[in-house]
């Protein structure tokens, strides 16, 4: 008996680098170049005639697209002269949709008698992003802006988007695509950082300056003519400013000292709040009927307020990860609570609490998020949050959380 | 009352290791790069996406069509014992990895850079440099003549060896490490322990993280322990002699198609296995379906056209798992007409077919396939950077019939409820580095 045998085509067709989740509706166009491609490659190998055309779907392109994709090679290929016809023909064509971690892949086996040969096409996915509704008052995200650096901290002024790394500053400007990236400034650490590093920045009213902080050193950065910034860091291991703009006058500003050599602040804060406060990783400071309160943290998992010069417990934080921020809704009370969830890093989410007493109340549905809540906190209007999200990739990505009262 | 809630991740702690194979040991195939992962780090790494990332080395440009690599080192590294990262260093440690067997022709310090000269091109050194077999160990932790790794180990990883005590070596923070201070203070592994006490310690609290093969996986699920597992990452691949008898095409080809990889899965791997007849995981590259995987045993014995070879010997590595898959193949062939006998657990004795498992040590399909090949003895051939190139090269190689996959396996390991954040690398290790402990002072 002859050996059948299986040749590969010289070279790879690239096909366009098409965005598309899987669970998402067809997009017309969507597969037009892949189909393109993939019925060049074909016609190279057959050359014009007929052939029997077999599709099938290995990869998690919706079935209900299967007909359109075949509709769109059909014709693709009766372009080039070959006529997908019925089973009577002596060639075949069977086409595999595929797809590996990364990307889509078509494959095309164009079987002439005992002789096979192979082409490919590789169609790149995209990625969905949903909000997910709630009752009562709604989370949303959007998402500014992603990076494979790891973010700590962002600010964003009217002409910038300076992004504070482990290592460096990233002054981001407006271009055509979104952000770009205009300069980077390294800080100059000369010890390395702990794991899970935070930092902090912070603007002045006007927008014109910032104070970012990150453990051991400070940077301060200033807005010069034709869309420049000047900024100069330093070793430096005064305690962080952690609720208020760099020049807000009108409330005190509270610093806290960071544990340069771990992920928390001590618990040591400046002014003094009469009470001791224990090492913690959040802080946000809450208004309620009673006036303002500061809310925080624990290192050992505990959500505490200071209430009259004494710590106090607070309830239903038992879902709480290891972040939250006070969110100037307008809705219900007026201010919520919003707290990272406690999930791993395929589950994590952002959810609304009210705190009328000493028990957090879930006052939204948890806002998914694409992967690890790593960092959160309020622009200095306190209207929305940004949050930053390590994603299961690696990736960071920098949303704005925004609330709307159903 | 209030309940804690989850936090950021805590400092301090012990974890407790539980291994079958020898702690000690850090260039036993398995195990080696649990610790090896942890003490040393190389020039690059791959990331969770599969793209190469920098690690010691900050950035890299290649020349001439690859055929030069220039990798410059991120500078202020140190290793553990304080000494300075140099290209020095890193150019010794590189040159006693691999000895006369480097994938490069020279690699030569060039100031704060090194330098990889190639007869042939290498688009993927990058990659290939992550993998465990080139981390940078400082100069007097290696033997030059067999490359092979001796203490104390010193590299500029997350931790550093405290030394061995009852069977248990012990890791301890590098608090000077590059990448951060890990989270844990200390890692304890035990050697030597049966999957049957590992998982017992674990129930008990004596240990937090322990071993699930994957032919156990359906029994932890049943006992409901808490298992991270790996997409599968160990080819388990019967690898045919071209000497001899066996020097006929037709004969390997003919065992090729004897092979049942259904009953492989189902019967000795409780379907954990993912059938394949390709050397990639269809997940790394989309085309695996291209290699038909079943079986043929009427167009086996045709190939075989009549010769009765003489006994051919078969030998498992491994577990005693690996010896009844041994059994199992040595069934099929007999039913295509081969003589086969098995050998001895542990036997060295010279074999016609060994089934190795080879484990998949990168998410770049390029560098795990030159990867696989260079541990099967196999010379790289020069892969055309794209998805029909790297087919070809694949497809070559397997028409060769010396090496025919069979299995892709996970890894997989059960933890106790204190342990967090632990995630397994592409190739299936626990990032201990980054893993922290719930009840951590």
């Amino acid at each position: 008996m002859k050996r059948m045998k299986r040749f590969w085509l010289v070279g790879m067709i690239l096909g366009g680098l098409i965005g598309l989740a899987a669970t998402a509706a067809p997009v017309p166009g969507t597969w037009d170049q892949p189909a393109a491609s993939l019925a060049d490659a074909i016609a190279e190998i057959l050359g014009p005639g007929q052939a029997r055309l077999t599709m099938r779907n290995l990869s998690t392109i919706p079935t209900d697209q299967i007909p359109a994709i075949r509709r769109l090679l059909e014709q693709d290929l009766k372009s080039h002269g070959v006529l997908a016809s019925g089973a009577e023909s002596a060639n075949t064509i069977r086409v595999t949709l595929s797809e590996n971690l990364r990307e889509r892949l078509w494959v095309a086996e164009v079987i002439e008698g005992n002789e096979t040969r192979v082409a490919m096409v590789h169609v790149a996915p995209g990625v969905a992003r949903q909000a997910q509704a709630g009752s009562g008052l709604t989370l949303r995200k959007q998402t500014l802006f992603t990076t494979g650096d790891e973010v700590l901290a962002v600010l964003e002024t009217p002409d910038a988007l300076v992004v504070v790394e482990p290592e460096q500053i990233a002054i981001n400007a407006h271009g055509a695509g979104g952000w770009q990236l205009l300069k980077k400034v390294g800080i100059g650490q000369t010890t390395p950082l702990a794991r899970d590093p935070r930092g902090v920045i912070l603007t002045s009213a006007d927008g014109s300056s910032f104070e970012a902080y990150v453990a051991g050193s400070r940077c301060g950065g200033v807005s010069q003519p034709a869309g420049e910034w000047a900024v100069h860091c330093h070793e430096n291991d005064d305690p962080w400013p952690i609720l208020q703009s760099i020049n807000a006058e009108n409330s005190p500003a509270l610093k806290a000292f960071y544990n340069a050599a771990r992920n928390y602040f001590t618990g040591v804060v400046t002014p003094s709040l009469g009470v001791d406060l224990p090492p913690f990783y959040s802080a946000a400071l809450f208004l309620r009927a009673g006036g303002a309160t500061l809310l925080i943290g624990g290192i050992d998992g505990k959500v505490q307020i200071v209430s009259n010069g004494k710590l106090k417990s607070i309830a239903g934080t038992r879902d709480w990860g290891g972040d939250f921020a006070v969110l100037d809704s307008g809705c219900g009370a007026g201010t919520q609570i919003v707290a990272s969830g406690s999930g791993e890093a395929t589950a994590d989410s952002l959810r609304a609490y009210d705190l009328p007493g000493q028990e957090a109340i879930p006052a939204s549905a948890p806002l998914a998020m694409d992967g690890t809540v790593t960092a959160l906190w309020p622009p200095p209007d306190g209207k929305s949050l940004f949050a930053v999200v390590r994603g299961a990739a690696g990736r960071y990505e920098v949303n704005r959380v925004t609330a709307s009262c159903d | 009352m209030p309940i804690a809630a989850r936090t950021h991740p805590h400092y301090g702690g012990t974890l407790r290791v539980e291994i079958q194979g020898d702690a000690w040991s850090l260039n036993a195939a398995r195990n080696s790069s649990l610790v090896r992962g942890l003490i040393f780090n190389g020039l690059t790494r791959i990331g969770a996406d599969g793209s190469v990332q920098p690690a010691l080395a900050v950035r890299w440009t290649s020349e001439n069509n690859d055929h030069r690599w220039q990798f410059w080192l991120r500078p202020g590294v140190h290793f553990s014992d304080g000494t300075a990262l140099t290209s020095s260093a890193v150019e010794s440690s590189l040159t006693g990895s691999c000895g006369a067997a480097c994938p490069w022709t020279a690699v030569h310090a060039v100031g704060s850079s090194v330098v990889f000269t190639t007869d042939s091109p290498m688009p993927n050194l990058p990659a290939l440099l992550a993998g465990d077999d080139f981390l940078i160990v400082r100069a007097g932790s290696i033997n030059s003549a067999s490359g092979s790794v001796l203490g104390p180990f010193i590299g500029t990883g997350a931790f550093q060896s405290d030394g061995l005590s009852n069977a248990i070596l012990t890791l301890v923070a590098n608090d000077s490490c590059w990448e951060g201070r890990p989270f844990l203070d200390k890692i304890e592994i035990e050697g030597h322990k049966l999957i049957h006490d590992q998982w017992l310690d674990l129930s008990v609290g004596r240990a937090d993280l322990v071993e699930v093969p994957a032919e156990e996986l359906r029994h932890a699920r049943q006992q409901h322990l808490a298992v991270v597992q790996s997409p599968p990452v160990e080819l388990l691949a019967l690898a045919v002699a071209d000497a001899g008898t066996l020097a006929n095409p037709n004969l390997r080809a003919a065992i090729a198609l004897a092979v049942d990889r259904s009953a492989l899965s189902n019967v000795i791997f409780q379907k954990q296995g993912e059938i394949t007849a390709s050397l990639l995981p269809s997940a790394l590259t989309g085309y695996s379906f291209l290699f038909p995987a079943e079986r043929d045993v009427n167009k086996a014995r045709e190939l075989r056209g009549g010769l009765t070879p003489p006994t051919l010997t078969l030998r498992a590595e491994g577990s005693a798992t690996m010896q009844l898959a041994a059994q199992r193949i040595a069934l099929n062939l007999r039913e295509a007409g081969f003589n086969v006998q098995v050998a001895a657990n542990g036997s060295r004795q010279h074999a016609d077919l060994i089934l190795p498992h080879e484990t998949l040590s990168s998410s770049d399909p390029r560098a795990a396939l030159e990867s696989l090949l260079r541990a099967v003895g196999v010379a790289t051939p020069a892969i055309d950077q794209t998805p029909a190139g790297l087919y070809k090269a694949e497809h070559d190689f397997l028409e060769t019939h010396t090496l025919i996959p069979l299995l892709y396996l996970p890894r997989a390991y059960a933890i106790g409820a204190r342990v967090r954040d632990l995630h397994l690398s592409a190739d299936g290790v626990p990032l201990l580095a980054a893993a922290s402990l719930e009840d951590a002072p």
